[in-house]
């Protein structure tokens, strides 16, 4: 049946007539036009993506986790994040919820490896860092609904070499920078997939910008692979990769 | 306007809905999550491909003070993104988000009587294609206020119960401003044309439900503080608009066999004692009358088919119909003239869909549409109104 259903989905995708009259030409600038006015909020989106924001499963003391797609691979955001387990559900006293300490911290390869190679690009730093603390409560034997805040910071700064700066629109640009900042609320819910695999559904609204997703996950022991919806970003849907090691 | 109702008759539905959570015997705090997830490609025939999507999330807690007395908070988030939106709505890249509170007490008289009084507080963003800040947004909306419910259950073998909900709404748009009249009167520096959709309103409700089948007559009244009512000589009368909704509907949800079926049908009747003046252009010196201009009947009509074919997927399908019927307003021309028949606007909508259940509280479905919007309205310079379209997307269900 699964096989079925991608069969029909991709003959659906790729013979629908309804492509033919795709501009893409215009679509694509109009993409690009979208990045070049709020920069910061696009490579947020994926900062995202790399977020640990689900809670450790039961019985877990701390956990690592990397992002590979399309975090590392292929905007070179070399990354590691980090959970650790402040109380478990119950453990103080009946009913008490599992409460989890959440951070990460990532730098963009590409940005080092332009400074060290452009004739032009003085200095570059794309980064950024979260942290923030999820509370779980199982809600039935097969249910947890989670609850958090994070403050999410990114930085992006690029400085030109003095007689190699660009002019946009007629002004020379010697530098930029820009970043985005914000304190997040996480709603969530998990519930078991099949035995040792979990899938989850989240919300996190930004309490300032107003920036908001949703991410659905599946994971196991090692992976986790999402879809991570930005209905107001640029890349609406991100799939995502992860690689976790929980303890 | 019709967010405001619909955003009351979500209310309404609300009761009917979360009067389900129910607090398990042995917990004082029972909680409540739902959460709905599309996205979708859009491509009209007319313009170039977009993306869209919706976004519900409702988050409450159920607390048992005693074994009669409850409390039920509840917080939405709704995200209503860029898609196809019927005739005389909204324009596609138009999107909306707002938080929604609830408290409600919950008091059982006797083992089939409850009373359920409430307040609420919205706020709702809305922005166009512009990508105008959320905060900054022309039609934003305030709305706060208090209801009181009552449930009579007459049937508990088959979940029969009735629903009577009597709400007030007092509602806000700090941003609106007509901006024709602030044009016409740049000298004047004071702030002479906003607060005009500022309004209150009541809706009473009443609800039966049995076996899952349901209904619902749902009477709305939206009163103005500040809109007057324009008259035929083009200025606006003493006389404040006043508005009101009539909604009947009906619907059930049954499997029989593989075939799971939840049709839904409503019927609404909007009365206005609002007119319109038709300027085709700045300075126009000679503007077409519309009396009564936004009454209107509509019939829309849902029909969702899921044929299970195992316990974990079904293919599916829907129908979906919308037929506005204006009372008074006449249809323009392509040159922006009024004709001499009465505007109507269908838009029907054909999807095809797989679903997989995941566990007993998650689905995922991926789906495919086409639609058809008609109308004998021409003029079509700032919002389609005949076009085709296809859409095809993703959408999440998980609630507890």
């Amino acid at each position: 049946m699964k096989r079925l259903t991608l069969i029909l989905l991709a003959l659906f995708l790729v013979k629908s007539p309804a492509f033919a009259s795709v501009d893409w030409e215009s679509k694509g600038m109009q993409i690009a036009g979208e990045i070049i006015a709020n920069p910061a909020g696009f490579f947020y989106d994926f900062q995202q993506d790399l977020e640990g924001t689900t809670p450790l499963p039961p019985g877990k003391s701390f956990g690592f986790q990397m992002g590979l797609f399309p975090t590392l691979i292929p905007v070179t955001y070399t990354n590691i994040s980090g959970k650790y387990r402040l109380h478990a559900e119950g453990r103080i006293a009946p009913g008490v919820p599992q409460l989890d300490l959440i951070g990460g911290y990532w730098d963009m390869l590409a940005a080092k490896m332009a400074t060290k190679d452009s004739k032009s690009i003085d200095s570059a730093k794309f980064g950024g860092y979260y942290m923030g603390a999820i509370m779980s409560t199982s809600v039935s034997p097969r249910v947890r609904t989670f609850w958090g805040y994070k403050h999410s910071q990114l930085d992006a700064k690029l400085k030109f070499k003095a007689g190699e700066q660009p002019t946009l629109l007629g002004t020379t640009v010697n530098s930029f920078d820009t970043g985005f900042k914000d304190d997040f609320f996480i709603a969530g819910i998990e519930t078991p997939r099949s035995i040792g695999k979990l899938w989850s559904i989240q919300l996190n609204y930004g309490l300032k910008t107003q920036t908001f997703s949703s991410k659905v996950s599946w994971y196991g022991k090692y992976f986790e692979l999402g879809l991570n919806i930005y209905p107001e970003g640029v890349l609406v849907v991100h799939p995502v990769w992860n690689f976790h090691l929980n303890f | 306007m019709k967010k405001i109702i619909l955003g009351a008759l979500i209310t309404a539905g609300m009761a009917g809905r979360l009067c389900a959570a129910v607090a398990e015997d042995s917990k004082i705090f029972t909680p409540f999550f739902d959460m709905t997830l599309s996205e979708a490609a859009f491509l009209p025939s007319e313009g170039n491909i977009f993306s869209g999507g919706n976004m519900n999330t409702q988050v409450g807690l159920l607390t048992k003070v005693t074994q009669k007395d409850h409390i039920f908070g509840l917080y939405n988030f709704n995200y209503t993104g860029q898609g196809f939106t019927p005739q005389d709505s909204k324009q596609f890249t138009d999107r909306s988000m707002s938080h929604g509170f609830n408290i409600e007490y919950r008091r059982s008289i006797t083992d089939r009587i409850r009373v359920r009084p409430g307040v609420a507080l919205t706020r709702e963003y809305r922005r166009t294609g512009a990508n105008e800040v959320w905060k900054n947004g022309l039609y934003n909306m305030n709305s706060s206020g208090a209801q009181l419910a009552a449930d009579y259950t007459f049937s508990e073998e088959k979940n029969g119960y009735v629903t009577v909900q009597y709400l007030f709404r007092n509602v806000k748009f700090p941003n609106y401003t007509d901006l024709l009249s602030e044009f016409q009167n740049a000298g004047n520096t004071a702030e002479t044309s906003g607060g005009l959709q500022d309004q209150s309103m009541t809706q009473f409700s009443l609800r039966p439900s049995w076996n899952q089948f349901f209904a619902g007559l749902t009477l709305t009244a939206q009163n103005y503080k500040n809109q007057k009512v324009v008259a035929n000589t083009g200025v606006y009368g003493a006389s404040k608009q006043k508005d009101s909704d009539t909604a009947l509907d009906f619907g059930f949800h049954h499997t029989l066999w593989i075939f799971e079926l939840s049709p839904m049908v409503s019927y609404t009747m909007h009365t206005s004692n609002q007119n319109f003046m038709l300027y085709k252009f700045l300075g126009d010196t000679s503007p077409q009358f519309g009396e009564k201009y936004y009454d209107f009947k509509e019939l829309a009509l849902s029909v969702p088919l899921d044929l299970n074919v195992t316990s974990k997927w079904a293919v599916g399908g829907a129908l979906n119909m919308t037929r506005r019927a204006y009372d008074k307003r006449t249809a323009r021309d392509a040159n922006n003239n009024f004709t001499s028949s009465k505007q109507v606007n269908t838009m029907t909508t054909l999807t095809g869909s797989i679903r997989k259940r995941i566990n007993e509280v998650a689905m995922v479905r991926l789906f495919a549409s086409i639609m058809v919007a008609n109308s004998n309205n021409k003029f079509e310079k700032y919002l389609p109104y005949s076009y085709t379209g296809k859409s095809f997307g993703l959408a999440y269900q998980l609630s507890y």
